[in-house]
């Protein structure tokens, strides 16, 4: 039955969620991004609050799931929609913290989105290796190394090679934009073991801090998103041994006509698009949310401003109201184990392009005073890379069109 | 739970309606040309319930929610937006007919039934002087007079449902039949309609001091004030559902082309100036469904936001149908603009479909009075 209402479940997250994004991340969101960091003694409190941040932008207790999907346990027997809602409720925490602050967002501790891969191809052993780090003692991250200086949408392009040798893998190459790439305890780097296979060459490793010949090089400064760290990462004749391997060498040779390395890149983007999407909803909530309250305060109740204000109200309520929907639905697609990778890249183009827009209406209804001190100024500036990050607008239209093209067997 | 699962029943139902779609498409250009639905497919639309989807059981309709009949209606569409527009029976009345009850009127829908019906709304939106209706006390009565905008079903109506104001500023609603000897009460202007839905009986209905017993009036003042925001809300889902419909049909038609076309030795799906507004025809028809869904399920469960949420899903279907319409033309080139092909109708009929409910900014601004409170009233 088609219906629109969160399990008792999903509101209290939604609730929980809402209340940490207005009372802990709110309250040092300016003061992050004039930092150009969020203070360290804030990530040490809220990680011992057992706030960590789960499959690239949900926000989970320790302990609790990443978004990916359910144990194989919960799938026998029970009707996988009613079973199986990680990926609805991830979708409506990753909004709430991207309407508290999305640089924040990114930089709570946890295996951001390094997780889904950890979590879909690892092995057991290194599932507990890598994803069990996450405790309260100390803030930890993870990170998730794909995009390259000359392979940024097109990552079947990448040039960071892997060289097999005895015992693991020598890693020559270098990765940009890589969100908490720098503090993190480990990186999921994807590269290649032969350039002329193609994709079939691509695969996955785990990355430790401290790995002789792993190093950042340095730390990009963004027009937003500035309290979140994004790193430039530098592997030269980095050795990694064969039990860093995503999934081990058996997964690779007993899949050699199944996933690649770049499927497996690909099949963490249909979970995280979704989660990204969501979380440009909620920058364009609070873009809004806060213009509502500065118009019903500011505006006057008739007139020439009065009825732009209605018409462009409604207009921003009816453009993240869509956006979230599509969000829902390409989340709900993940959770039923439908392929979702056009409904992913439908969110994500819709919600990433049109926050942007709602931050610039907001901005219009603020006029002049609007680069002075609001917080909307801020959030059009972080808003912008999510139409970027997770693959650009352009390459989501691209899957979408294929999918649709799919139909008629015509591959473009 | 947030599903968007249909029912068995509604996927069965919309099963049969997208079969009946098929017939639908093949004779929308004889329907168009005739000026109204063959007596095939009216037929064929009546039997199968899909003009009384929306009238209470009371009155001899299937009482369908609103999520189910969205659902069916859009596969209708997906034929052709026209000639379902042009189907006989209790037109947009039947959402007038459905909320009466809860207006107090339990009487009035069974004596009402599937009669073909238009409704008059001269008070949604403002209305200009030359298309605003007088409802003046007289002679114990009302009289009646002016022309009224373009409605739906005005040419095939045996009933007229009328929203107006009296000379108080009230509103009021307002049913006509014929009199005794047959002759209606108000006068079809047919006048020079040719953008689209040819088929679906658009006319002004004029009244020329027609005298109104007071029995004719069903309600008045508060009362009407809120069975007539009740019955707009349903409408306005309603048609934009079939208007998602023809989105569809624009989308699928678009993309079947443009993966055959040939040119610069390629199909020019692989041009990506081609592909991305494919791309972006497909979500912004998945965007507008959306918000349909949501605005239905809320009317449905009686939830406070459900008439605001019909607010924006109007005007967002009314964006979406012209963009969709209009980029099914463009994607064709000169065969678009011709009519050896359907998407220069459905562009056409997109439009007029469009104006025809309304002004999509009027929506947009009665949702942000609502929001805000109308003339510093708190919200």
């Amino acid at each position: 039955m088609i219906e629109f209402k969160l399990t008792p479940a999903q509101k209290q997250m939604k609730d929980l969620t809402h209340w940490f994004a207005a009372n802990e991340m709110r309250p040092i969101s300016m003061l992050s991004d004039k930092l150009g960091k969020v203070p360290d003694e804030w990530l040490d409190k809220v990680n011992k609050m057992g706030i960590t941040l789960a499959a690239g932008g949900g926000m989970g207790g320790s302990g609790t799931g990443s978004g990916s999907s359910g144990s194989k346990k919960d799938d026998a027997d029970v009707d996988p929609e009613v079973k199986r809602q990680t990926n609805r409720t991830t979708v409506i925490a990753a909004e709430e913290v991207g309407w508290g602050d999305p640089a924040i967002a990114l930089t709570l501790p946890g295996p951001g989105l390094g997780g889904p891969p950890v979590q879909g191809s690892g092995t057991p052993e290194q599932k507990q290796r890598f994803l069990s780090m996450f405790t309260k003692d100390k803030p930890r991250w993870g990170a998730y190394a794909l995009t390259e200086p000359e392979a940024g949408s097109d990552v079947s392009n990448i040039r960071t090679t892997a060289k097999k040798v005895d015992g693991g893998y020598v890693i020559n190459g270098q990765k940009i934009f890589i969100t908490n790439g720098g503090r993190a305890s480990w990186v999921v780097v994807f590269a290649t073991v032969d350039r002329s296979a193609g994709r079939a060459g691509h695969r996955a490793f785990v990355v430790e801090q401290g790995t002789p010949g792993f190093r950042c090089s340095r730390l990009a400064h963004k027009m937003g998103m500035r309290a979140s760290e994004t790193a430039e990462l530098v592997f030269e004749d980095c050795f990694v041994p064969d039990a860093n391997l995503l999934g081990g060498e058996e997964y690779y040779a007993k899949r050699a006509e199944g996933k690649t390395g770049f499927q497996v890149a690909m099949a963490t983007f249909d979970n995280t698009r979704p989660v990204v999407a969501a979380m440009a909803t909620g920058i364009a909530q609070a873009a809004y949310d806060y213009t509502l309250d500065f118009v019903r305060k500011e505006y006057p109740k008739s007139g020439r401003l009065y009825q732009m204000a209605c018409e462009k109200l409604a207009d921003m309520e009816q453009t993240i109201r869509a956006g979230r929907l599509l969000t829902w639905e390409a989340a709900w697609k993940a959770d039923i184990g439908q392929p979702n990778s056009k409904e992913a890249a439908m969110c994500k183009a819709y919600a990433g392009k049109n926050a942007l827009e709602v931050c610039e209406t907001c901005l219009e209804l603020l006029g002049p005073a609007g680069i002075d001190g609001h917080i909307v100024e801020k959030l059009y500036r972080d808003v912008k890379v999510y139409d970027i990050f997770e693959g650009t607008n352009q390459v989501q239209h691209l899957i979408v069109a294929r999918r649709l093209y799919d139909a008629f067997e015509l591959r473009i | 739970m947030i599903s968007f699962r249909p029912t068995e029943e509604e996927k069965q139902f919309a099963d049969v309606a997208r079969d009946f779609a098929v017939e639908i498409r093949e004779a929308a250009r004889d329907c168009e040309e005739a000026a109204r639905p063959s007596d095939k497919l009216a037929r064929k639309a009546e039997e199968l319930g899909f003009t009384v989807m929306e009238l209470p059981e009371s009155a001899d309709g299937l009482e369908l929610p609103l999520v189910s009949q969205a659902q069916v209606l859009e596969s209708l569409c997906f034929g052709d937006l026209g000639v379902v527009q042009g189907f006989a029976g209790p037109a947009d009345a039947d959402s007038l007919l459905r909320t009466a009850a809860a207006a107090g009127l339990d009487k009035l829908a069974p004596g009402l039934g599937t009669a073909p019906s238009a409704f008059v709304d001269a008070l949604q939106g403002e209305s200009l002087p030359q298309e605003t209706l007088r409802f003046e006390t007289a002679n114990g009565g009302y009289r009646l007079s002016g022309t009224s905008r373009p409605v739906r079903g005005v040419k095939f109506a045996q009933r007229l449902f009328v929203a107006v104001a009296d000379d108080a500023g009230q509103p009021a609603v307002v049913v006509l039949d014929p009199s005794s000897n047959g002759s209606a009460p108000w006068r079809v202007v047919e006048g020079d309609v040719r953008l689209g839905l040819l088929t679906a009986g658009v006319g002004r209905a004029a009244f020329a001091d027609v005298e109104v017993p007071d029995e004719a009036v069903v309600a008045i003042g508060d009362s009407a004030a809120e069975w007539l925001t009740a019955a707009r809300a349903r409408i306005q889902v309603l048609q934009a559902a079939r208007s998602v419909g023809a989105m569809q049909a624009a989308v699928d038609y678009a993309t079947m082309y443009t993966a055959g076309r040939k040119a610069f030795g390629q199909e020019i799906a692989k041009f990506q100036g081609v592909s991305f507004t494919v791309a972006d025809m497909a979500i912004e028809t998945a965007a507008a469904r959306n918000l349909v869904l949501y605005a239905a399920a809320q009317l449905d469960a009686g939830e406070e936001g459900g008439v605001q949420s019909a607010r924006l899903a109007a005007a967002r279907a009314s964006r979406s149908l012209r963009f969709v319409t209009s980029n099914g033309v463009q994607l064709l080139g000169g065969h678009g603009f011709v009519q050896d092909y359907p998407v220069e109708k459905w562009m056409r009929d997109g439009q007029a479909q469009a104006v025809l409910y309304g002004r999509e900014t009027e929506r947009l601004i009665e949702f942000g009075e609502a929001l805000l409170g109308k003339g510093g009233a708190s919200a």
